[in-house]
């Protein structure tokens, strides 16, 4: 169980990594060969982890852990698995939508993404620290709830600037969506940061 | 003979239907172990227990009072019923009180007890709660500050958590084997009926059978309706529990494992604060305990009474 539960950090950190080339994609060569084939994978590695999943899933109610143990990991993995499905979300609505995103707020739109993706990289710290209680929890639950601020900040800013320009509001509006999915990277990175405090807590006597 | 001891089997029967749930009884409700391999690890050290460490209370018991085969025979299934009735009811009642109400009872009929001996059991029972929540308060303070400096991962301390209250249910038979055997045998062998190490042999064995055929309601009663204990507290539940009984069976009084159980849970609830124990449930049972040894005291006075009917041509 243990080993699965790092490929599926091992799966979600590809499926990261992806998205962060995806993303980068969009905003350089929007609609173009490599977006859809980069969304293709981020896909292949959000199916990768759900598979793990259900196989930690399945031997962890067959014979490994304690009931307690059993339902704190599966919620906890339940909860990660959310993150891969809004970045294939995000590439979906850039690809369906055929979105162009407009140069004056791409600065700010990759600085959310990088401190939106480094939040699920301290994510995959903490749960590795969860189980080999290796790191500080407390200082990596403190790092992402400081990012999550940051990005939500961010986001406030950008819906403004977004809502100031002189463009289509239809635009407008469909930027407006693409931030805020943005933004729930972060916000469900910290709801899961603060799920891992409240199993580490409970684990202790 | 034999038909007199079947009385005393089925008092060790309904003694392992009720009292291995204050052994197993969180662990099994809590899902950490199997009912089947909790059934069989009591059901194995309770005879153990009971044949290398139960003749004191055997030698306790037996001096309460005298007794005939037949009224050692009426006391057994004065008891038995006793338990009967209150483990279909799921309320964790105490063996030694049901026995000792029992003895009482044909004490009463035959005007004759020992009232030192009794005076002792009794203030056992007061002891036993107190003793287990102590035990229990000190041990999860002890245990606790040992479990938190371990350097375990979350795999490596449930599985130390799993053994370690594997271990400690099967001492907590051991000592329920030692402590209670007398409940069940002790008046045959005060009616010379049988030597002590038969009377723990047969005991041990009939404990075991309520164990393996008769356990599971009584087992989950302890362990979900009482408080749901995460699986530390279990451990120290059921270690509080298996000293107690444990202390009380080197000095040979036989004492009820469901008072030593209810105190190691208000213990841990004492830590942890009392929110933990549900107190309508915790009502209910002592309202059993008080109940117990007068049932078992008036089933055994009026079976003494019907004995002693006589057929009067005429009448």
């Amino acid at each position: 169980v243990e080993s699965l539960i790092y490929s599926y950090l091992g799966a979600f950190d590809l499926a990261r990594e992806n998205f962060r080339e995806a993303f980068q994609c969009a905003i350089e060569t929007p609609q173009c060969e490599t977006f859809d084939f980069l969304i293709g994978r981020t896909h292949k590695y959000e199916s990768k982890a759900d598979d793990i999943r259900e196989e930690i899933k399945t031997l962890m109610y067959g014979k490994a852990l304690l009931p307690e143990s059993r339902g704190d990991l599966m919620g906890l993995l339940e909860s990660i698995d959310e993150i891969p499905r809004i970045f294939e979300k995000i590439l979906a609505t850039v690809q369906t939508q055929r979105l162009n995103i407009p140069e004056f707020i791409i600065p700010d739109i990759q600085e959310l993404v990088r401190i939106s993706l480094g939040c699920c990289d301290l994510l995959t710290r903490q749960v590795t620290a969860l189980i080999k209680r290796t790191e500080d929890m407390r200082s990596l639950l403190d790092a992402i709830d400081t990012h999550e601020s940051h990005c939500d900040h961010l986001e406030r800013k950008m819906i403004s600037k977004v809502f100031a320009e002189d463009i289509d509001p239809f635009e407008k509006l469909q930027l407006k969506e693409l931030i805020v999915q943005i933004g729930d990277i972060s916000d469900l990175a910290d709801r899961t940061s603060k799920r891992i405090n409240i199993i580490n807590l409970k684990r202790r006597v | 003979m034999t038909i007199s001891l079947l009385g005393g089997v089925f008092l060790g029967w309904s003694l392992g239907a009720n009292d291995a749930a204050n052994i197993f009884g969180t662990a099994v409700s809590s899902k950490m172990l199997r009912f089947h391999v909790a059934a069989l690890l009591a059901s194995l050290f309770v005879l153990i227990g009971a044949v290398l460490a139960g003749q004191p209370g055997v030698e306790t018991l037996k001096g309460l009072t005298s007794l005939t085969a037949n009224q050692a025979m009426i006391s057994s299934l004065a008891a038995a019923f006793t338990l009967l009735i209150m483990s279909l009811l799921g309320l964790p009642v105490s063996t030694s009180q049901a026995v000792v109400g029992a003895i009482l009872g044909v004490g009463f009929m035959n005007q004759q007890m020992n009232l030192s001996g009794l005076s002792k059991v009794v203030a056992c029972w007061f002891g036993t709660p107190f003793g287990g929540a102590l035990i229990a308060l000190l041990l999860y303070r002890g245990l606790a500050s040992l479990y938190n400096v371990l350097p375990l991962n979350l795999f490596q301390s449930d599985m130390v958590l799993r053994i370690a209250l594997i271990m400690a249910g099967s001492y907590g038979a051991f000592a329920l084997g030692a402590n209670n055997v007398a409940n069940v045998a002790a008046v045959f062998v005060g009616a010379g009926q049988i030597t002590v190490l038969e009377a723990t042999l047969i005991g041990g064995a009939s404990i075991a059978l309520g164990i393996l055929t008769f356990s599971r309601p009584v087992m989950e009663t302890v362990g979900k309706k009482l408080v749901r204990l995460d699986p530390f507290s279990s451990l120290v539940v059921v270690l509080a529990l298996a000293i107690t009984i444990h202390i009380y069976a080197l000095i040979g009084v036989p004492v009820s494992s469901s008072q030593a159980v209810i105190g190691g849970v208000l213990g841990v609830g004492l830590v942890k604060g009392m929110n933990t124990i549900n107190r309508g449930t915790l009502k209910k049972i002592s309202f059993a305990w008080f109940l117990t040894p007068v049932i078992s005291c008036f089933f055994s006075m009026a079976a003494i009474f019907i004995s002693r009917l006589q057929y009067q041509p005429g009448l």
